[in-house]
């Protein structure tokens, strides 16, 4: 039995609940009919379905949002090289493929721990429960009353949730996220 | 006052008797312990009278114990309205009784009572307005007795937020039938959340007596709390409310300073029963509670509630309350039963065993009270002879504590939320529920099962049909034994002399009730909006029941085609701070907000923008703004325009799309240029502007308004979506930061920090767009004009922003650059005679009334909004934007002010600021079309009421050549 008591979570520990600010890390957007074929062709692996993410081999992610657009998350692994290299060498040609420049559009927060779920409860209607939400899912939503989009890139067994949203809006969905981490002795770690 | 006497364990589940508490009470210090409610603390301190009712300022003790009643509320400091049986009594807290005059105990509008007589129901909807005119004068005295509690206006907001929660099956209700359901649900693998409004889980078993050696309930509970306890798919909310039911089982529910918004696959509702009064004379005396209150107070808090008591009931569990009330040392004086004989024949004889006597067949007819009606001091007993009548002869008993309780109502408020129907069933002279939605179900004596053992097999019940319905496997079933009928027909025994309660709420006696459907209404609706029945704080919650039996008598009709009036959400009184929770008021930063924060900005909102108005200290608005425009005129000026909305358009259609979009032609606009941009919806209206740039032949820059480009941008994805053409449209605002380098010395400034782009005027034209390096960042360069000056737009990705920023400041510094704000900005197109879409224009501005057919592509055979705008030209122009000025020093129009035409407004001030360049007070303004001729004057209208005349002139009050922003 679990006491949904708020007092019942103020004993937790700190690493419970993290906040990572990935904002400065490579990231990349493709649309169009011809952008998987391209991804694929740069060595991509590419989810089957819209809202699905899949690991690539260094780490990064691609994510997928719609039928024909990617999102290419940077890995820590190479510091996000990978992507920025893709993003530098695409030229705009005859090919239904453009480059969206999700790194300047979007800031990238990571939440992590057991409660990562439990937090973004208070910021979002959608249902991140691992059982509900598990890795490799996708959710383009609303969360603190902007627009976001919630990664599953859980690993090892730590529950992690990445959030990208428009970047100008960073301080305050970074202050409302600090803010419903508070219970759980969440802070920023980086 | 001050005595910690107690009942000794296991009596006070819910109380620490090693942690004394003190506070203060109606101005009396009093005692308590840790776990104790208010009214508890003030009940096991020997006082009784806790409230005055509503309208008669009648005594009141507590009536349920359980927060279902209006008899509890006080006042704290900073809340009034607390109910005393549910709020935690706190060291050194401060409370205070409500709704008096004087002091609680000796209040002077007591004497209100002996006056209900010409106080009917509705007397004041037909007393006060008659003469004409009296209501004038009664309105300041019923309002000063109107209302109960006071406000703190001084109170400080608490921190309240909301969560959601996702479950499979949430339980509401964790007695019996809650906690053998979830265990249920649980095990069979479910993810369960178990809702309780009180302390600790249990519910009735916590208070409430099922047999005669009376362990049973102790026992069960223990063993279903291990359970539920050691299993890991149960979560508990405790003190937590489910105070709504919506659909697909949308669960707001409330505890402590937070709203969870519960999303439960199912839903079971396991919330019992409420326990019913008995309608008699008095009945709402101190000392008088539900017999459930009497148990609760024993076995909760271990507050012996009397010395010697009665009990009248209409079902065996009083009978149990007796023999829980004669073990805590109360001497039963008498059990009284409606019925003629109880269910349970072993009852009876543990009865005589135990010497109480007993009173079948009778009620209580009246209770008796010393002087001022503190508490109770007897019974008059009677024989019931018929349905409400009682005989003529009977007999009194001395008590100070009367037990009442005449059967259940099912907590149905919830249910009927959900489209459940109440259907009176008369065999049990019980509502019931049914029609309930798909995955929706109750259990327990909700749903008519009062014996625990069928209470337990009702909850597996539902868990099982539940849990299947997930695709889990069910539990097995068990068998259903007999049920008692709990509730006595008819237990409403109206005296002549009224006082007779039915809503204890609103002091509503049975005549109020009956002379209510004598007036014509007779709709349970029409009762409870005549009558106020059902509309205090405990919503009917035993008022219901008998108010339906009282209209269904005197209308003719039968209870259950009477009904009880429609439940709707909140099930128990919320705050708006639950409501509202943590506010969220997104805002936006530039990427070069730290730059502005830094050289001194004073910030303004701009949408949801954080915007520098200028740079200087708060109180110097005038002479910042003023210096700022001054200097983008004569030097050079830096401004963030990174809020500007940015969409790109790309592919083989692109140049189609805004053909389609815009008033202008974009097809032959040359690559390497920019066009004005102006958009109208398909009314003719102008939403928007901005200029199009051509990068490449399937690559255009689209700008827009700060505020207008989300909805731009839904606007081309929207039309595009019926098009179908083959075009990208990407929102690039957030992408791109970007900053309008303006003045006679910019392209000075712009030329040391920029590569691969001819600047000269020549090679680099206005309205040119070109693709460059600025400070070594990839840039778009765009030559406008909004500030009428010579400049660049220089568009760069968002994270080189402060890189930017930093080059062309440390570019100007020779030069004397400083950056401007947005106050700076708009008086500089002011001057040039530039409009702001939205701010210069309304919800019905049409391109001829601010002089924009310039802007039209006449020869194009289609754009959004072309057939309106030709309509719009062939009427008479109504109304038109114009310039005006005023000399300096004259009152200054504000944005809004109304521009008259004789004794008609013909329109509005749209902008207006006083022109350092100009030496004049310059703005714009709607005046009608006969009053838009340069040098005729239009009468404003400003503070205070204060006419002035301003001159209306041609367009644009500054460089009407050009000159300035295309050298």
């Amino acid at each position: 039995m679990t006491n949904l008591n708020t007092q019942a979570f103020l004993s937790n520990g700190p690493q419970t609940c993290a906040l990572t600010d990935l904002t400065d890390l490579p990231r990349v957007g493709f649309r169009g009919s011809d952008s998987a074929g391209y991804l694929q062709a740069h060595g991509y692996h590419l989810p089957s379905l819209p809202n699905q993410a899949l690991r690539q081999d260094d780490g990064g992610w691609v994510v997928r949002l719609s039928a024909s657009e990617y999102l290419l998350l940077g890995s820590l692994s190479d510091q996000g090289a990978r992507v920025a290299a893709q993003e530098a060498e695409w030229v705009q040609g005859a090919q239904r493929n453009y480059l969206l420049p999700r790194q300047d559009s979007h800031a990238w927060l990571q939440v992590s721990g057991q409660h990562c779920s439990a937090v973004m409860a208070k910021l979002c209607g959608v249902d991140l429960r691992a059982e509900a939400f598990p890795v490799g899912a996708v959710a383009q939503t609303s969360a603190a009353r902007i627009n976001v989009i919630v990664v599953n890139v859980a690993s090892e067994g730590v529950p992690r949730l990445q959030i990208l949203f428009d970047r100008p809006s960073l301080a305050y969905f970074r202050e409302a996220m600090l803010d419903a981490m508070a219970e759980f002795d969440g802070r920023l770690v980086g | 006052m001050n005595s910690l006497t107690r009942l000794p364990a296991p009596m006070g589940l819910l109380i620490d008797r090693e942690r004394p508490l003190r506070f203060v009470f109606d101005g009396q210090a009093c005692q308590g312990f840790a776990g104790d409610s208010i009214a508890s603390a003030l009940l096991g301190s020997g006082r009784w009278l806790l409230s005055r009712s509503f309208k008669y300022h009648r005594p009141r003790g507590p009536l349920s114990l359980a927060g279902q009643d209006a008899n509890t509320l006080v006042q704290l400091p900073d809340e009034p309205n607390v109910l005393a049986d549910m709020e935690a009594a706190r060291d050194g807290q401060v409370v205070e009784g409500q709704n008096f005059n004087g002091s609680l105990e000796h209040d002077r509008d007591a004497y209100l009572g002996k006056f209900s007589r010409f106080m009917p129901v509705g007397f004041y909807y037909r007393s006060f307005y008659k003469p004409k005119g009296m209501w004038k004068v009664w309105e300041p005295l019923i309002r000063k007795k109107a209302g109960l509690g006071v406000l703190d206006l001084g109170f400080k907001p608490q921190y309240h937020d909301k969560a959601y929660l996702f479950v499979d099956v949430a339980v509401i209700g964790g007695g019996p039938a809650g906690l053998r359901a979830a265990l249920d649900a649980a095990t069979a693998g479910a993810k369960v959340l178990l809702i309780e409004q009180q302390p600790v889980l249990g519910g009735s078993l916590t208070y409430a007596r099922f047999d005669i050696a009376g362990t049973r309930a102790s026992h069960l509970r223990q063993a279903l709390l291990d359970a539920v306890e050691a299993h890991p798919n149960i979560q508990v909310l405790l003190q937590a409310t489910c105070n709504g039911w919506f659909t697909d089982n949308y669960l707001p529910v409330i505890q402590h300073t937070r709203l969870y918004k519960v999303r439960a696959t199912r839903c079971l509702v396991t919330a019992g029963a409420f326990d019913q009064p008995v309608v008699f004379r008095n009945n709402d005396l101190p000392g008088i509670m539900l017999t459930s209150a009497a148990q609760r107070l024993m076995k909760l808090y271990a507050v012996k509630p009397g010395q010697r008591a009665v009990v009248l009931t209409g079902h065996d569990d009083g009978y149990l309350a007796a023999l829980d009330l004669q073990d805590q040392g109360v001497a039963v004086a008498a059990l009284v039963d409606m019925r003629a004989a109880p269910a349970d024949a072993a009852l009876a004889s543990e009865l005589k065993r135990r010497d109480i006597p007993l009173h079948l067949g009778s009620t209580v007819y009246e209770a008796l009270h010393d002087k001022g009606l503190r508490h109770v001091s007897g019974v008059d007993i009677r024989p019931i002879t018929g349905q409400g009548k009682v005989g003529t002869q009977g007999l009194r008993l001395a008590c100070d504590l009367l037990c009442m309780s005449a059967g259940y109502m099912p907590v149905y408020q919830l249910l009927c939320q959900a489209g459940g129907k109440l259907a009176y069933d008369v065999v049990r002279d019980a509502f019931s529920l049914s029609n309930l939605p798909v995955g929706l179900a109750i259990a327990g004596s909700v749903n008519g099962r009062h014996h625990l053992d069928n209470v337990l097999a009702d909850a597996t019940r539902a868990a099982a049909e539940a849990v299947a319905a997930l695709g889990l496997p069910a539990p097995a079933l068990t068998a259903f034994g007999p049920e008692a009928k709990v509730n006595f027909p008819w237990p409403i025994f109206p005296h002549p002399k009224g006082k007779d309660f039915v809503d204890f709420d609103e002091d509503l006696q049975v005549r109020d009730i009956v002379n209510a459907t004598r007036s014509g209404y007779r709709d349970v609706q029409l009762v409870k909006r005549f009558s106020t029945v059902g509309m205090g704080p405990s919503q009917g919650r035993h008022s219901a029941l008998p108010t339906a039996r009282l209209v269904a008598q005197a209308t003719g009709r039968s209870i259950s085609e009477t009904g009880v009036t429609t439940a709707r959400p909140p099930f128990q009184a919320e705050k708006l701070a639950h409501v509202a929770g943590r506010a969220f008021d997104p805002y936006r930063q530039t990427p070069m907000h730290r730059r502005h924060v830094a050289a001194g900005a004073k910030m303004m909102p701009a949408g949801i923008w954080q915007r520098p108005a200028y740079y200087g200290k708060p109180d110097e608005r005038e002479r910042c703004m003023q210096e700022e425009a001054r200097h983008v005129r004569e030097k050079v000026g830096l401004i963030d325009v990174s809020t500007l909305g940015g969409l790109d358009v790309r592919g083989p259609d692109a140049a189609e799309l805004l053909e389609r979009l815009y008033t202008f032609g974009f097809a032959k606009l040359a690559i390497g240029r920019t066009r004005y941009a102006l958009m109208t919806n398909e009314h003719g209206v102008v939403i928007d502007d901005g200029v199009c740039a051509r990068l490449s032949e399937q690559h255009f820059y689209v700008t827009a308004t700060t505020s207008g480009v989300d909805r731009i941008y839904q606007q081309m994805l929207k039309w595009n979506a019926q098009w179908r053409l083959d075009v990208d449209i990407t929102n690039v605002t957030a992408a791109l930061a970007a900053v309008n380098l303006a003045g006679p010395l910019s392209r000075q400034v712009l030329a040391t920090v920029c590569e691969g782009v001819d600047l000269s005027a020549e090679a680099f034209p206005y309205l040119g767009v070109r693709l460059g390096k600025v400070a070594g960042i990839a840039a778009r360069i765009l030559r406008v004009g909004f500030v009428g000056e010579l400049g660049y737009e220089v568009h760069v990705p968002a994270r080189h922003a402060e890189r930017l920023w930093d080059a062309l400041m440390q570019a100007g510094a020779g030069l004397g650059i400083r950056p401007f704000g947005v106050e700076a900005q708009r008086l500089l197109r002011l001057e040039k005679g530039h409009v702001i879409i939205s701010q210069d224009t309304d919800g019905m501005t049409h391109p001829a009334e601010i002089d924009m057919q310039w802007a039209i592509g006449r020869k194009k055979p289609f754009f959004v909004g072309k057939r309106s705008i030709e309509i719009l030209e062939a009427q008479p122009l109504k109304r038109k934007l114009v310039g005006f000025t005023l000399p300096k020093g004259s009152p200054q129009p504000l944005e809004g002010h109304l521009v008259l035409d004789g004794p008609d407004i013909s329109g509005n001030v749209t902008s207006c600021e006083y022109s350092q360049t100009l030496g004049q007070i310059i703005g714009l303004a709607y005046a009608g079309a006969h009053q838009a001729t340069p040098g005729m004057h239009i009468p404003i209208r400003v503070e205070g009421g204060v006419m002035v005349n301003a001159k209306v002139v041609q367009l644009p009050f500054h460089d009407p050549d050009n000159l300035r922003q295309e050298r």
